[in-house]
């Protein structure tokens, strides 16, 4: 009995040990349980911060994103951000009516949305003091 | 007053409903009520509520007690008995005094004499509901009913009102001005009918004392722009769909050049860079030339614009060159400020400029629109207001401009919860409403013409149309789908775009190129 529990001990996986592992299941995830995950320990929080997740989630649907996206992206602010305050309210109001619009024309409105931002953000370094976030309209509840 | 009740013929009362399951328990305890009468106390309540509003202090003071009613049914009979009470010590005429005189309380009757200028122009009928009953005379009955009763008399005084002035009645429209503030005060001037009709009543005693509309500086009304860009669809739409037809109007070029009428704080450029950059093939070489006003106190603000345009444009490493052209108008422009090479691809964008363009004779939109012709550009895009304010005749401006700008108004409200965004919003939306109504000849800017005008008027320059395309229309409506008030349409229009509230378009998007000039004169060069 107690060589079972000890080949049992053997046998079983600490998935912190394998971040390859780890790293592979956390691109597969949602918005919102990626930032759960970052909650979970320091490891996770690293792993589930880093921008090339985020990447994943944002071009998942996309089927050949090409190199240029990337350091577009990067450039504005990164991944993350774009899915947070871009991509996540394009797919929560879009997802209504799937079949309307491609993947790569909501990435692209997105992408549109997030260099505005970018650019008002840019604003505030100028001494603009009159720059307020045009993006504050996605963050509205939608009147069903 | 009991439940059933046998006579229905002469009083018209409808037929009682049938008992409910409270009723029986009312019934049980004691009470001859019934729960439907609720409502009807609910009603009357509501009554007194604006009568006791309405009704000079000492008539309320002699109705206050403190009453504790243990029965239901006292309540009916009680309530009904105040309103009674009310009506008939306030149902004396005072029509007798001057419009002007007192000003104790601000809720009199209208003098008898103004209703006859309360008679509906025939202009109003085709979108205000017809059955008010406009020869009634002041009694109580008009304060108690509802708002939408004051705010339909308010609109037909502004019609009124537009009709003495264009006239030239001015003494009388000034008399009307002074009524309608005081109607103003009954109803809700926060939003709806009430706030469109303050705006209006407010442009047209500017209009009649003569005081006319203080000129906005150019900081302000960036900072305007810029909050009316947040708080509505309009000019992200505008930007959009621009921008879209400007990409595809580019595609194949190295060198691409545009000219932009009015830069503002460049909102619509970031998002053209950024589309630029993911172009397949890379991006091109990029040159822009904006327009603005001269900055009064030293500071260049177009130079500011373009540095920060120009950083963009380096973090997505697309090669950006600004050039910055300081007007204080589209007509003291000349081509060669704009430095156009001849082999770069140019693109005129006007986003709601050209109408400034239209005023009275000479007229500078023809040379203008020859000038652009001129720099032979790939696209001209223009985006304007769909609705046509540049009529001669101020009555049929007015009511034009009434009815737009009440869509308008209406759509912000449903589009945007945000203040101060709102609040900055509706005074941008303010100046064009008292442009139109106070200003003539040339301090009239706001000088709105139709998609279709502006077809013709661009037809007959030398340009034909360039349809907007598939994907403007599906970003467009990608667009609207993030706002969350659902009563945008997007509407395609043979080629061009328009953005309305509810199935009335406000706002349209249209491309253009040179025509080829007619054989016989290319013949004749060659």
């Amino acid at each position: 009995m107690t060589r079972d529990k000890e080949e049992k001990r053997r046998q079983a996986l600490c998935i912190n040990d394998h971040v390859d592992i780890l790293l592979e299941i956390l691109k597969r995830l949602d918005g919102r349980s990626l930032c759960t995950a970052a909650c979970v320990c320091r490891l996770w929080r690293a792993l589930a911060t880093a921008d090339s997740v985020w990447e994943h989630l944002c071009l998942r649907r996309i089927a050949s994103p090409g190199s240029s996206v990337r350091p577009v992206v990067s450039a504005l602010g990164g991944h993350r951000r774009l899915y947070m305050l871009c991509v996540r309210h394009l797919l929560t109001r879009l997802g209504r009516d799937p079949g309307s619009s491609s993947a790569w024309d909501e990435l692209q409105l997105s992408l549109s949305l997030f260099c505005v931002d970018y650019y008002e953000r840019l604003g505030g370094r100028f001494g603009d003091t009159a720059a307020t976030s045009s993006l504050m309209f996605l963050c509205k509840p939608v009147n069903v | 007053m009991g439940p059933s009740s046998t006579s229905n013929a002469g009083t018209g009362k409808p037929p009682p409903p049938p008992r409910t399951e409270l009723d029986g328990f009312l019934a049980g305890a004691g009470h001859k009520v019934r729960s439907s009468d609720l409502h009807h106390v609910a009603q009357r309540l509501e009554r007194l509520e604006s009568a006791m509003v309405s009704s000079p202090s000492h008539v309320v003071s002699d109705l206050t007690s403190d009453t504790v009613h243990y029965n239901p049914a006292d309540l009916v009979s009680w309530v009904d008995s105040l309103l009674s009470e009310l009506t008939h010590s306030y149902h004396h005429p005072n029509n007798s005094s001057a419009p002007t005189s007192s000003t104790s309380s601000s809720s009199r009757s209208l003098p008898v004499d103004l209703d006859d200028l309360f008679a509906i122009p025939s202009a109003a009928n085709n979108w205000l509901q017809p059955e008010m009953p406009l020869s009634q005379p002041p009694q109580l009955t008009v304060f108690t009913t509802m708002e939408e009763d004051s705010g339909i008399r308010l609109v037909h005084a502004l019609m009124t009102c537009a009709e003495l002035v264009q006239r030239g009645d001015l003494h009388l429209a000034g008399t009307l001005v002074d009524e309608m503030t005081a109607l103003l005060t009954r109803i809700n001037t926060g939003c709806g009918i009430g706030k469109v009709a303050g705006y209006f009543i407010d442009a047209l005693s500017r209009r009649v004392s003569g005081a006319g509309s203080a000129p906005a500086s150019p900081h302000e009304t960036e900072i305007l722009y810029h909050h009316f860009y947040e708080a509505s669809p309009y000019l992200k739409f505008a930007h959009f769909t621009a921008n879209q037809a400007i990409l595809e109007a580019f595609e194949g070029h190295d060198c691409v050049h545009v000219i932009d009428f009015s830069l503002m704080h460049g909102l619509q450029w970031p998002a053209l860079i950024q589309a630029l950059a993911l172009r397949p093939g890379g991006p091109p070489i990029l040159r822009l030339t904006g327009i603005g006003p001269p900055s009064p106190d030293g500071r260049d603000t177009l130079r500011e614009i373009g540095h920060r345009l120009a950083e963009l444009a380096r973090s997505v490493n697309v090669r950006f060159a600004f050039r910055g052209v300081a007007a204080s108008g589209l007509e003291d422009v000349k081509p060669w400020m704009l430095q156009v090479s001849p082999n770069e691809a140019v693109a005129v964008n006007s986003i709601m400029q050209m109408h400034k363009l239209l005023g009275p004779d000479p007229s500078p939109i023809e040379p203008v629109l020859s000038w652009i012709r001129g720099l032979n550009p790939r696209i001209v895009t223009l985006v304007e207001q769909e609705v046509n304010h540049n009529q001669t005749g101020f009555l049929d401006r007015f009511t034009e401009a009434l009815y737009y700008y009440s869509t308008v108004f209406d759509s912000l409200e449903a589009a945007c919860p945000v203040q101060p965004d709102k609040a900055l919003a509706d005074m941008y939306l303010q100046r064009e409403i008292c442009n139109i109504v106070c200003c003539e000849g040339a301090a009239r800017i706001e000088r709105h013409e139709t998609l279709a005008q502006w077809r013709d008027r661009l037809n007959r320059s030398g340009f034909r149309p360039l349809p907007l395309g598939s994907n403007a229309f599906k970003q467009a409506s990608m667009l609207l789908t993030l706002f969350s008030a659902e009563g945008y349409s997007v509407e395609e229009n043979e080629g061009c775009l328009t953005l309305g509230w509810h199935s009335r378009p406000l706002i349209a998007a249209s491309a253009w190129q040179a025509s080829p000039l007619s054989a016989a004169i290319a013949g004749g060069d060659n």
